[in-house]
């Protein structure tokens, strides 16, 4: 099939059957169409400039693009359209690669069923048995309904606690977060700047390949060690505090980094003069009153109060600490010395070490979006936090980790599961190796 | 506080503008303020006769003086002051500190902004490593301790003229602590400090600055985002100040340091330096205060004043507060932490926020900017390449190579960014080398005579013109030969200024040329016309030569050398010489 049939047909799918994926999809005619054609060209000839030539990625809209506008799927950035785009848009665009619009998430990450938007929720491809509608999971949910409804080739999303894996693992699609740092960030709208990690999905972990594998020479991080192929069980003593800690670090950086938004330069502003029209009241008070959301609102005012002085030593200082000794867990595990360790704290291999470690990526299969969405059966903010319990360990230490579809035959409803691949700071092809192993595996 | 160089004319059009003032805060004019701006008359329109006027006027400032300078001295008998200064300059770097926008302070509004400085979604900063120069100048001059490894946080307020809604800031590790500036008594301390002072700097740190602000009551702000993110310093010195006129002392000498070894260019005058003091009163011999900062034990509880613009604010609003406070004890209140601000010309400080409204400033590191590592072989290569400090500068002159008064070496160390002192050197090195057949003891005084001609001669020349500095308005050659001349008497000291100022009006012939072909050089009268001329002047005048005789009023023998000065050939007539034989045919 030619490159040309592929992306018109991904852009029909965009548009009959919608899923909520995109906030901007691509236009069905426009510019993109002869940059199609000229990669066709160069396939044809043999000379592709790269794997993803003429192929349609789209883009979580939480990353800053020239020519489509960047919501952050928030009201307060309502028409906001970036003068810049983000590197990673850069370099997809310079291997060819072509923008296929925008996709839906939970507004400016923070959610874990892409729910908690301005623009409404997504839907996952995937209906249960009985044909409900189920979450796509979050926060990069957009973009993994776009990957599995074939309206991209694949899909760029952020991963800051989760959000790449967890829609990966919900809606039967590869999510990889690449190790902390890997991948630029300019141009990424920071939610938690020490976690962000700009992720990839595809169909297959050969699809998150092809856009992935150019970066990874580039930093050539040394990697991949010697699979050892046996099954051993690790313990990470102080991972279980991982979350909570997720949720005191992740909040107290988006309070500080959502700061900027007060419709002063650029994003919505409230109608009407702000602060109650009174000379000392505050210029951006209802301005920022309407523009966020629930759970924007939510983890602003949590994490306002971490950082305070009050509390910053019991919450955001006490938390950094266990991130520290969740990252200490991984490597006591791990074969592989983390790149970063301090000079001469040499690591010592212990028989049991091990290259990855293999765990589920979310703790049940995707909710029901009814029971997201009606007031009667809507559960406490915490219920959704739970289900990065998995994922959070690897953002917290920056380590690479990806998700990959795997079968259950037998069972009609819980068929598809997400399994996580964890592998040290660095050992990003190692992961993805292993991931391709695991992928679409029918397991009795 | 009169600086020398003003011409007599100058000098009273601005005893009169200052005294017609009402208020007594007349802001001290800097050195490189023009004296122009006060030479208009006063404006007021009152009928009461302008000597009669002064005279009350300033009768009333000296009685106002005494009285403020008893009452200060009881309070201070009674209570001691305690006050820390924190000090924000703008460091003068080519651009921000985490963009590469360029700095500007006199661009087109809003003409030098990265997205970053607005902060729009997805911009990051890009730390500009060239800031750190003059901020480790800076460090280093101020005797502190560098520090290896240094971080950067985020410190939270929303307010529109800080887009990103917090700033970058050191708070938890600065890059340099522990360092100390030394006041002397040629510095203005307070006499009660004596000789030498020494002020310890608890820490520098670098920071953003903000937006500015231009206000159009009551509803228009407009916002110049050029200033964004401007590259600063903060200084923050221990509370070990203990009188107000030190604290100015210590705000000046800092400005000074900072200038000096090139960190920072422009001064509070020009809103490039602000600073804010803390204030606390404790009575003396009373049990030790509640309160500790900065680990100093014992004090009582202090307010903090916030962007004073000038050394005499500086001085006043901390002589406001430390009354205020007095009075609240005295009167059995309780002082309370808070926030006050000074407008200029007011007695009081103003409260802006209390306690209970005070900031949580909520301070993060920032978690995109990675730790600032500095090298000690930066440190040393720029320890090598720092300029002499000013300290060092005026122990040189006021030693006996160059003898100066302690008021002329600092105004030629101070003025114009050092550029003075060098031209100073210049003329002072031809001149020396023009007299080298002089004796000793000429040769010895010639530092000071040419630093007379450089800083009032000339200064005066510049002030009068509101030119700028520039060393080749009079080149330092011509100035020198002028001086030589003068010195060995082949022109008069009136030629010597008119030919200054012929120069200065842009005459290029050399000097000695010059008064060949315009007839200046010195031709001696003889005893026979000197006579003639003393006893033509007198013949005019036979009353006051009686005067003179009876009354023995010599001061009106001046009158006469004037006298002969004017009436005799121009140029040619010398006073020392007149005045001998006026003597003569006088008093006999």
């Amino acid at each position: 099939m030619s490159l040309l049939r592929e992306a018109e047909r991904c852009v029909a799918n965009q548009y009959a059957h919608g899923f909520n994926a995109f906030i901007t999809p691509l236009s069905r005619a426009g510019p993109w169409l002869d940059r199609v054609k000229e990669a066709d060209v160069r396939k044809q000839e043999g000379k592709p400039k790269s794997a993803v030539d003429g192929r349609l990625i789209s883009i979580k809209d939480n990353i800053c693009t020239r020519d489509l506008p960047t919501t952050c799927a928030s009201g307060i950035l309502d028409k906001f359209t970036s003068p810049f785009n983000a590197t990673v848009v850069d370099q997809l665009e310079a291997s060819g690669a072509i923008v296929a619009g925008k996709t839906n998430l939970d507004e400016f990450g923070m959610g874990s069923n892409s729910t908690n938007s301005h623009f409404g929720p997504v839907k996952n491809p995937r209906q249960d048995s009985s044909g409900e509608d189920l979450s796509a999971g979050g926060s990069s949910g957009g973009s993994a309904a776009s990957v599995a409804a074939d309206q991209c080739y694949a899909s760029l999303g952020t991963d800051t606690g989760g959000s790449v894996r967890l829609p990966a693992a919900y809606t039967g699609t590869v999510g990889f977060k690449p190790s902390y740092g890997l991948i630029s960030r300019w141009g990424v709208v920071a939610y938690a700047n020490s976690l962000d990690t700009v992720g990839i999905m595809g169909k297959t972990t050969a699809n998150v390949r092809d856009i992935f594998v150019r970066r990874a020479w580039a930093l050539s991080l040394a990697h991949l060690k010697k699979q050892g192929h046996t099954v051993h069980s690790v313990s990470l003593p102080d991972t279980k505090h991982a979350l909570s800690t997720y949720y005191v670090l992740g909040p107290a950086e988006a309070s500080s980094n959502l700061a900027k938004y007060d419709g002063v330069r650029y994003g919505a502003r409230a109608e009407g003069p702000d602060g109650d029209g009174k000379p000392d009241g505050y210029l951006f008070s209802n301005t920022r009153g309407q523009g966020f959301g629930q759970e924007v609102k939510r983890r602003i005012v949590l994490g306002t109060f971490t950082l305070s002085a009050d509390a910053i030593d019991n919450y955001f200082i006490q938390a950094q600490r266990v991130r520290r000794l969740v990252q200490q867990d991984f490597d006591a595990v791990f074969t592989a010395k983390h790149p970063l360790a301090a000079q001469g704290a040499d690591k010592i291999a212990k028989a049991n070490d091990v290259d990855v470690i293999i765990c589920p990526t979310a703790p049940s299969s995707p909710p029901r979006l009814s029971d997201l969405m009606s007031n009667s059966t809507k559960k406490s903010p915490l219920d959704a936090y739970v289900t990065d319990v998995f994922t959070v360990p690897a953002s917290l230490a920056g380590l690479p980790a990806i998700s990959v579809p795997v079968t259950v035959s037998g069972q009609q409803d819980a068929e598809l599961a997400g399994i996580q691949v964890i592998g040290q700071y660095g050992d990003d092809q190692l992961v993805m190796k292993v991931g391709e192993m695991l992928e679409g595996r029918n397991l009795d | 506080m009169l600086r020398p160089w003003i011409g007599s004319g100058t000098l009273r059009s601005l005893r009169v503008q200052r005294l017609s003032r009402s208020s007594l805060s007349f802001p001290k004019a800097p050195f490189s303020s023009a004296p122009n701006r006060y030479l208009q008359p006063p404006t007021s329109a009152d009928r009461v006769p302008l000597r009669k006027q002064l005279k009350q006027e300033a009768k009333a400032l000296r009685s106002h003086k005494k009285q403020r300078k008893e009452t200060e001295e009881a309070s201070r008998q009674e209570w001691e002051l305690t006050v820390g200064v924190e000090i924000h300059a703008q460091l003068d770097t080519e651009a921000k500190l985490f963009s590469r926008a360029a700095t500007s302070t006199s661009d087109t509004p809003n003409s030098n902004v990265a997205l970053f400085d607005l902060a729009f979604p997805g911009s990051q900063p890009e730390f500009q490593i060239a800031t750190l120069l003059p901020a480790l100048r800076a460090a280093i001059a101020l005797n502190c301790e560098i520090q290896p490894v240094s971080r950067f946080d985020r410190k939270h307020y929303f307010y529109q003229d800080q887009p990103a809604g917090y700033q970058i800031t050191q708070y938890y590790e600065p890059f340099a602590r522990n360092g100390y500036v030394d006041l002397f008594d040629y510095d203005g301390i307070a006499p009660e400090d004596g000789e030498r002072v020494r002020i310890d700097i608890k820490q520098l740190q670098l920071e953003q600055d903000t937006a500015k602000s231009q206000e159009y009551p009551p509803s228009t702000q407009l916002l110049d985002f050029n200033r964004v993110s401007h590259p600063l310093i903060e200084i923050i010195t221990m509370p070990q100040i203990h009188t107000p006129a030190t604290a100015a002392a210590c705000v000046r000498k800092l400005q000074a340091i900072v200038q000096s070894c090139g960190a920072v260019t422009t001064g509070m005058e020009m809103g490039g330096l602000r600073a804010d003091v803390n204030v606390s009163v404790r009575r003396r011999g009373e049990a030790a205060g509640q309160h500790q900062y900065d680990g100093i034990t014992g004090l009582g509880q202090r307010t903090e004043i916030k962007n004073l613009s000038s050394f005499k604010a500086v001085e006043d609003a901390i002589i406001a507060e430390k009354n205020r406070q007095i009075e609240v004890l005295e009167s059995g209140g309780v002082i309370e932490g808070e926030t006050r601000g000074w407008t200029i010309g007011s007695t009081e400080t103003r409260r802006l926020r209390g306690k209970e409204g005070s900031v949580d400033y909520r301070y993060m590191p920032d978690p995109d900017i990675p730790p600032l590592i500095i090298g000690e072989d930066l440190l040393s290569s720029l320890r090598e390449s720092l300029p002499t400090a000013p300290d060092t500068l005026l122990t040189l002159l006021v030693g006996s190579e160059f003898n100066l008064p302690i008021e002329d070496a600092k105004p030629l160390i101070e003025l114009d960014d050092g550029a003075r002192l060098e031209y100073y050197h210049d003329v002072v090195d031809i001149l020396r080398s023009l007299q080298v057949d002089q004796d000793d003891k000429t040769r010895a005084g010639l530092a000071r005579v040419a630093s007379n001609w450089v800083l009032h001669e000339l200064g005066g020349l510049l002030a009068k013109a509101d030119q700028a500095w520039d060393a080749e308005i009079v080149p330092a050659r011509s100035l020198a030969h002028l001086i030589d001349h003068l010195q060995r008497k082949l022109i008069t000291g009136p030629t010597a200024k008119q030919v200054l100022a012929t120069i200065f009006d842009g005459d290029r012939r050399p000097v000695p040329q010059l008064l060949e072909e315009e007839n200046l050089l010195l031709r001696p009268l003889s005893r026979e016309e000197y006579l003639a001329l003393a006893e033509s002047v007198i013949a005019l005048n036979p009353q006051m030569v009686e005067q003179i005789r009876s009354k023995n009023q010599l001061g009106k023998l001046g009158w006469f050398v004037g006298q002969m000065m004017r009436t005799g050939e121009k140029g040619r007539v010398e006073a020392p010489k007149a005045e001998e034989i006026l003597r003569e045919l006088i008093l006999g």
